[in-house]
């Protein structure tokens, strides 16, 4: 056509196509929704709708960011590039309820609401992305990584999509040369404690000598230590690039029979030496192993030693896609086996304890959903009898000998000085229901804020009957107690939950990681509080937060559908946790809970928004249902 | 690209009132005559409440007379907002072949060209879009001059309108020091934090430089008068 009346104007219909729920639209669609569209351009800091006007269009950020303040509150919704605003009030009819601001100069396009209707009208796939709710979405989102995760296990075991990469660690690699003698060979064998020495002619792998080529090649046949190790080598071995399968390379292991396998770059550089033994204990054996070690352990140091194999672990389990709920039960049991061998250790060191006793773990471990990185959080429960003066002492050291091994084992000291060594947290079971009874009975919000983990409490070792009867009765104080649950959910509810999603979603400037998000406090925490209040509410047994959310619903302190949401969420949230310290150990850094928003994909950013609004919403409720009752 | 100098602003609008009416006096009648018939708003009139219509033109070369427009890319809008949905697009076939040059260029070829419009009956669907609102254009030299070069082929008259060009605009509201690509549609969107667009295509340029505009008026805060903002 010469002219063009209306030419698809590349650069709308290319942005619009890319992303959801645009890219399902059929072309003459597209250009419906174009031909309706006005583009605007808001200056930072800038309105952009009014809380309670009329509003006439559906607006979808092309760039720079927009900020929503919901109704009144003070949780503010981030939407970037491609976010949507305006859709609730044209589809429910009615005023805008959020005011829209530009919190960036911000170029927006915007749909007037006929044309915007009358495709929700006839695009059931279009409908459903905007009115469907956050929770459904988010439900949708778990299933589909279980469904992935599933997928790979069938076609491989545990771990074994994860490539050589995740074996290697970052120490330097130990090289030889083919004209050193194989004395010196030897020595360096020794000195950096390897049983294989790659041999390079400068950057080139030449060859390879493992302790058993120094038994037989050398040793057996008293070869004259003098002579060159290149005359003992394996000459030219076979080698894998470092994103090689760990299946393929096991399988090539097998085949040639051999035990060590050169790694190099993709230039050819060797980069580390890959044993079937590391490849084995990868492969899914080190998880079960682990607990094994431990439990054979003879000193708080073989703990350590067993404990430091957890983050391999961990990204063994994560690559294999196992769920954040086995691998949070998981990560808590090596964490209970250690604080019991530890235990197990002293009381053989001290001799049996003369009262008997309970370890008693409060916060994520209490709940069996620790992460990597988490602090001890513990103390003892003593049994009637129990004499300061006569006892305390023993348990004193038992306490410095657990928590000495737990913080050599990974498990920080505590920096608020929960732990049983602080002798405010050994106490009779009488002690410690006073305390909490001086928590419920004459609450105040700071010490609220402080007390919560303690009501996530759980028996480790010991006499656990200690434990259960002292929840028991925490739990009946509290559960009659609105003034102190009102505290409890107000507590809950000052959780300011970011809505804030795309680049400068966040939020809280941590002096390490630059602009990150705190994935435990803002995402975690909220769901474990809600959990938490209803379960004093109702005096629910369960300390796990899906356990205690499911049994809330089933005690109709909330409803089924919600429990189910919040669960879903739960879920998605330590998905999306232990992918990420995963990432960083891969990356040899520190595991935290701290996200960088840019690395993202763009999948879990959506999905975390989603799961965000879930959250806000219903700690809105909670403060609606318990918070009320306080002037 | 050769800068022109940027000091021959109007102060007033009588200049221009004179050079349009003369070019009208010249237009036979036809489209031309009918663009000059249509005015354009006095220069006294807030922006605000002036339909303004953003312009590119894709050329074979920087030489008005020498060279052909191949493609014309516009769209409507105001001071605050583009019309995404009036796009249009002319294409025009060049009195000769392209050069190799201008076809890397545009990712225009003969082929897609053949068959398009002459360049008389690409005018006489150009000017009525233009008529009665004045034009956007970044660098508007090259829309001013290659209009005008078609005009005189055309109809023997020249092509005056009411121009506003983005890049003296930002010259004139936010001057700097500036490197030597400063200018650019794409480097002053950045700095406006406008996206990133892929370049020539005339109604993808036509939108990038509507915007910029916006941009531009949203920054300067005042609400400006047609004379604040045209080059002519």
């Amino acid at each position: 056509m010469a002219m063009d009346d209306a030419p698809e104007t590349a650069e709308i219909a290319d942005f619009l196509r890319q992303h959801p729920p645009f890219g399902g639209l059929s072309d003459s669609e597209l250009a419906t929704l174009i031909r309706a569209m006005e583009i605007r351009y808001y200056r930072r800091g800038s309105t952009i709708t009014s809380a309670g006007e009329p509003n006439e269009w559906f607006s979808i950020v092309r760039s720079g960011a927009v900020e929503l303040r919901l109704g009144g509150s003070d949780l503010n919704a981030r939407l970037g590039e491609a976010g949507c605003f305006g859709y609730p009030s044209l589809l429910r009819g009615g005023h805008a309820q959020n005011e829209a601001i530009a919190l960036e100069d911000a170029l927006v396009y915007r749909v007037a609401k006929p044309a915007f209707l009358s495709l929700v009208e006839a695009h059931p796939d279009f409908r459903a992305y905007f009115e469907i709710d956050e929770a459904s979405r988010l439900r949708r989102a778990v299933d589909s990584l279980r469904a992935t995760a599933a997928s790979g296990r069938e076609l491989q075991d545990l771990g074994a999509h994860a490539s050589l990469q995740s074996l290697i660690g970052r120490r330097d690699l130990a090289t030889g040369r083919p004209d050193m003698t194989v004395s010196d060979a030897a020595r360096l064998m020794t000195q950096v404690d390897v049983s294989t020495l790659p041999i390079c002619d400068g950057e080139t792998l030449v060859g390879i000598v493992t302790d058993k080529d120094l038994r037989r090649r050398v040793l057996g046949v008293g070869l004259d230590l003098s002579r060159p190790v290149s005359e003992i080598m394996t000459a030219s071995p076979v080698t894998a690039v470092a994103e090689t399968p760990i299946l393929t390379a096991l399988i090539t292991m097998a085949e040639r029979h051999i035990h060590h396998l050169p790694v190099t770059d993709t230039a050819g550089k060797v980069i580390a030496v890959v044993s079937s033994n590391d490849i084995l204990s990868q492969l899914g054996s080190n998880a079960l192993h682990i607990a094994k070690a431990i439990g054979a352990a003879s000193d708080s140091q073989g703990v350590a030693q067993a404990t430091g194999q957890l983050p391999q672990a961990l990204k063994g389990l994560v690559g294999a896609g196992v769920d954040a709920d086995h691998v949070s039960r998981y990560v808590s049991t090596i964490g209970e086996n250690a604080h019991r061998r530890l235990l197990q250790l002293g009381e053989e060191r001290l001799g049996p304890p003369p009262v008997a006793y309970a370890l008693v773990c409060f916060g994520s471990l209490a709940r069996a959903e620790q992460a990597l990185g988490s602090d001890q959080d513990n103390g003892f429960v003593f049994a009637p009898g129990y004499d300061p003066a006569l006892h305390d002492g023993y348990f004193e050291d038992l306490a410095r000998h657990m928590c000495d091994g737990l913080n050599a084992a990974g498990y920080r000291y505590c920096p608020g000085d929960i732990m049983a060594t602080n002798p405010v947290y050994r106490r009779t079971a009488g002690q410690w229901l006073d305390v909490f009874r001086g928590w419920i009975e004459n609450p105040d919000p700071q010490a609220v804020l402080e007390s919560t983990i303690f009501f996530d409490m759980r028996a480790i070792s010991g006499e656990a009957a200690l434990v259960d009867d002292l929840r028991k009765q925490v739990f009946a104080a509290a559960a009659s107690d609105r003034i102190f649950l009102s505290f409890i959910a107000r507590s809950a509810a000052t959780t300011r939950v970011p809505l804030g999603f795309f680049r400068n979603f966040l939020l809280h400037d941590d002096a390490d990681e630059g602009r990150v998000l705190d994935l435990k406090k803002h995402a975690i925490a909220p769901i474990v509080d809600i959990a938490r209040t209803h379960a004093l509410a109702r005096e629910l047994t369960a300390t796990n937060t899906a356990e205690r959310l499911k049994a809330a619903a089933d005690a109709g302190s909330m409803n089924a559908e919600v429990a189910d949401d919040l669960i879903a969420c739960f879920e998605f949230v330590r998905d999306v946790r232990f992918r990420h310290q995963a990432e960083q150990l891969s990356r040899g850094e520190p595991p935290s809970n701290n996200l960088d928003p840019a690395r993202l994909s763009r999948f879990d950013r959506e999905h975390l928004r989603d799961a965000f609004r879930l959250i806000r919403d219903q700690l809105d409720k909670l403060r609606g249902t318990f918070a009320g009752g306080v002037a | 690209m050769i800068l022109q100098p940027l000091s021959n602003w109007l102060s007033g609008s009588g200049r221009f009132a004179r050079r349009f009416e003369a070019a009208r006096r010249l237009a036979p009648d036809g489209p031309l005559r009918a663009f000059y018939d249509a005015g354009y708003p006095t220069f006294s009139t807030p922006l605000a409440q002036v339909p303004l219509v953003a312009l590119d033109l894709e050329t074979d070369g920087l030489d008005f007379r020498g060279s052909a427009i191949l493609e014309a890319g516009l769209v409507e809008m105001a001071h605050d907002r583009i019309f995404a949905g009036t796009g249009k697009r002319i294409r025009i076939r060049p009195p000769e072949a392209l050069s190799e040059q201008s076809v890397v260029i545009h990712r225009i070829t003969d082929d897609a060209l053949a068959g398009e419009l002459d360049e008389a009956e690409a005018l006489s669907r150009l000017l009525p879009l233009l008529a009665g609102k004045p034009v956007v254009a970044h660098f508007s030299e090259i829309e001013s001059g290659f209009l005008d070069a078609a005009c005189r082929r055309v109809f023997g008259a020249p092509f005056v309108a009411p121009f506003i060009c983005t890049m003296a605009l930002e010259n004139r509201w936010f001057p700097r020091q500036r490197a030597a690509d400063g200018l650019r549609l794409a480097k002053l969107r950045a700095g406006y934090g406008l996206p990133a667009y892929r370049a020539h295509d005339g109604l993808v340029d036509a939108l990038a430089c509507g915007e910029l505009l916006v941009a531009q008026i949203a920054a300067h805060g005042n609400a400006p008068t047609l004379g604040d903002v045209i080059r002519s």
